[in-house]
């Protein structure tokens, strides 16, 4: 009875909506979207499975938001084909996608209070006004911004538009959610709290979430998935913990985790014992263990990229790799310090609390202890895998 | 002025223990003081140009409408209090004169509106080429009364006009002539010539409506009419509001066209309040009748423009 007060737009069931799973899948083949000589997004394809939380993430400017806006069919892909449900839709209009969108200014119309705000994709679908109240009520009451119905968006906080951009995107229940950062207005305490309410809700409704950032401490927080855009081209897709401890090349290495793996450019020699190998870095050289020595000499390489996380960078007296430390974060609960290697280039050393730390402008050798290095090719910046 | 600070200031700053610190009321009543006189002192210049310009003609034209215009120059005028204004408000000829004026208004003003809005919508789209329409849309503000009125003149003659030849009114007397074309005739003149006005503020307020609303709107299952009236049109309307409030004073006022092309005629039929009231003062050399049809004129507008900020400035969103 409640579905057929619904025209044209998505199904509500009559036990209340908000619970009841809807979702599809998206699908991007061969994406390309160029404006003039600038290319914004290059052959992107990705799937992403109905219910998923996929995460775009990217340095500004790579295209991860011009990729969801294509979803989301405010711009036309140059080239490829663009799935929801398995259905084309390229040719679709925005208006007709079923999918729903925050975003980064949360788009609030100024001139509507937060119900009307709320009401209005109800409203754009000729919803009755009884279903329209009994769903405002229901969503704004789960998204507890149920007294500030009668505002208008510049008289409530800006945690308080977020919430209400997230109503107006739930209230129609639509198959997918398409989010432009929508927590980079929010200060950085309310920032965590939302991320967990979103993990939270995803969990509840089950739609497809498709999740734009530059934060890729939001992107291993929250997403099932992360996908990796520079410049336009896909890196990596991957779960988060695959992404951090196998990246795919030393772009990806160099943007997650926080602090991001250290890049290093070397050249290889022979340490004289047996046949095995050294890296020559800038501060000086560090032996290569023997698996990743393997891979090296399989490959015939004489220079190569080393990237090492900096919890596996050690201060250590008998360390061969000497620079002087710049500076030193100290979070509480682990210190980051800088060091200026002799070359000039800069490594990151993080240390747990109870480590000795050093101070700025002391002189340190470093060691890498384990060996836990990642390689890559020198000229493609591939993962070098044995 | 500045010789006052040193005294006051031991009295201020008088620090006995139990009495709580900062200034004291006197410092502070001075310093309101001392603001207030700037203040005024700012607004001076202004005021006194207004006060010259506006206030005095404004209080001397309410003044003139007590005193009856003798027939012949060089005799004394006559006080003869509110009585004139009684006449002329009563007056078949003034009456006239206002319900032709309210049509005027009514025909110039909504679709003038309407028209410079269309346009501005129409050229609000990326595409190539786009500026040159845009250029000919405000066109109309580079050109003078005269010259539309002169350029329409032509367009509008029974001999040789283009409009004639296609309204079908070639020869004889002309529509300028005829009793009931020669209003809207005028008015399509004025709609044109403040086209551009119109289309340049509305084009400036689209401008001003955010990209983002639009699209939120879009995703949100909103249809292009659907977002026009429902987010377009209600960020504009403070745009709208002010282009209403001046076109329907500047129709009110308007002269030039009806001075050029009709003269009020044919047989009144375009004499509005304003040419009335010129005909009045410079033909007929009746400053008191003038100032009184000044002076209702004055209040009209004053009247219309409250009525106006009451009932749709409520409709109006300023935003933030």
């Amino acid at each position: 009875m409640t579905a057929s007060a619904v025209t044209g737009g998505p199904t509500v069931s009559p036990a209340g909506g908000l619970e009841l799973p809807r979702s599809a899948s998206v699908g991007l083949e061969g994406v390309t979207k160029r404006y003039g000589d600038a290319t914004a997004v290059d052959s992107l394809t990705l799937e992403i499975t109905a219910g998923e939380f996929l995460v775009l993430l990217g340095p500004s400017g790579c295209g991860k938001t011009t990729a969801l806006r294509l979803v989301a069919g405010l711009e036309e892909p140059t080239a490829g084909l663009i799935r929801i449900d398995g259905e084309v839709v390229n040719e679709l209009d925005a208006k007709d996608r079923d999918v729903a969108m925050v975003f980064q200014s949360y788009a609030l119309y100024p001139h509507l209070n937060v119900r009307r705000n709320i009401e209005f994709p109800l409203r754009a679908r000729h919803v009755a006004a009884e279903e329209r109240d009994r769903l405002v009520a229901e969503v704004s009451a789960s998204l507890r911004i149920g007294d500030l119905l009668d505002r208008r968006p510049a008289q409530i906080s800006g945690g308080q538009r977020q919430r209400v951009a997230l109503a107006r995107a739930i209230v129609r229940r639509p198959r997918v959610f398409l989010m432009d950062e929508p927590l980079s207005n929010l200060d950085a305490q309310l920032r965590t709290e939302m991320r967990a309410e979103l993990v939270e809700l995803h969990e509840r409704l089950g739609t497809t979430i498709l999740y734009v950032t530059h934060d890729q401490v939001e992107a291993m927080t929250m997403g099932d998935r992360i996908a990796i855009l520079y410049r336009g081209v896909l890196q990596q897709v991957g779960v988060p913990q695959e992404v951090h401890d196998r990246p795919a090349n030393a772009f990806v290495a160099g943007f997650i985790g926080s602090p991001p793996m250290n890049i290093l450019r070397g050249e290889l020699a022979a340490t004289g014992i047996a046949d095995g190998l050294q890296v020559v870095l800038p501060g000086g050289a560090v032996p290569l263990p023997e698996p990743l020595a393997a891979v090296a000499r399989r490959r015939g390489l004489t220079s190569l990229i080393v990237g090492v996380r900096p919890e596996h960078v050690a201060v250590d007296p008998a360390g061969t790799l000497s620079g002087s430390v710049t500076m030193v974060e100290a979070l509480g609960h682990e210190n980051h310090v800088a060091c200026r290697l002799e070359g000039g280039k800069l490594i990151m050393v993080r240390l747990a609390t109870g480590e000795p730390v050093p101070r700025p402008g002391e002189r340190v050798t470093l060691s890498f202890p384990g060996g836990r290095l990642q390689l890559f090719d020198p000229v493609t910046e591939e993962r070098l895998d044995g | 002025m500045a010789d006052r600070v040193p005294v006051s200031a031991p009295v201020s700053g008088d620090r006995t223990p139990g009495r709580p610190a900062g200034p004291g009321r006197f410092g502070r009543l001075g310093r309101s003081l001392r603001e207030a006189v700037l203040g005024y002192l700012f607004i001076l210049p202004a005021l006194a140009v207004f006060a010259v310009f506006v206030f005095y003609p404004l209080v001397k034209t309410v003044i003139l409408g007590f005193y009856r215009t003798p027939p012949f120059p060089n005799l004394p005028s006559r006080f003869v209090g509110l009585s004139q204004y009684r006449s002329v408000i009563s007056s078949t000829a003034f009456l006239e004169s206002l319900w032709r004026t309210v049509l005027f208004v009514v025909f110039t003003v909504p679709i003038g509106l309407v028209l410079g809005l269309g346009l501005a919508v129409l050229a609000n789209q990326r595409l190539g080429g786009i500026q040159i329409f845009r250029t000919i849309f405000s066109s109309t503000v580079a050109t003078s009364v005269a010259v539309a009125s002169v350029i329409f003149y032509t367009l509008l003659n029974p001999e040789v006009g283009l409009f004639s030849y296609w309204l079908g009114h070639q020869g004889g007397a002309g529509i300028l002539n005829n009793p009931t074309l020669a209003l809207p005739a005028v008015s399509v003149v004025t709609i044109w010539q403040n086209l551009g006005f119109t289309f340049i503020l509305m084009s400036a307020a689209l401008q001003g409506v955010p990209d983002e609303l639009l699209e939120a709107a879009r995703i949100d299952g909103s249809s292009q009419w659907h977002r026009f009236w429902r987010v377009t049109l209600p960020l504009l309307s403070p745009t709208v509001f002010f282009a209403v409030v001046v076109g329907t004073i500047g129709a009110f006022q308007a002269f030039g066209q009806i001075d050029l092309l009709t003269q009020g005629g044919p047989n009144n039929h375009t004499d509005v309040l304003i040419y009335y009231l010129y005909q009045q003062a410079f033909l007929f050399n009746d400053t008191g009748v003038a100032a009184v049809l000044s002076v209702v004129l004055f209040v009209i507008l004053l009247i219309l423009t409250f009525v106006q900020f009451r009932f749709f400035e409520r409709r109006v969103f300023y935003g933030r």
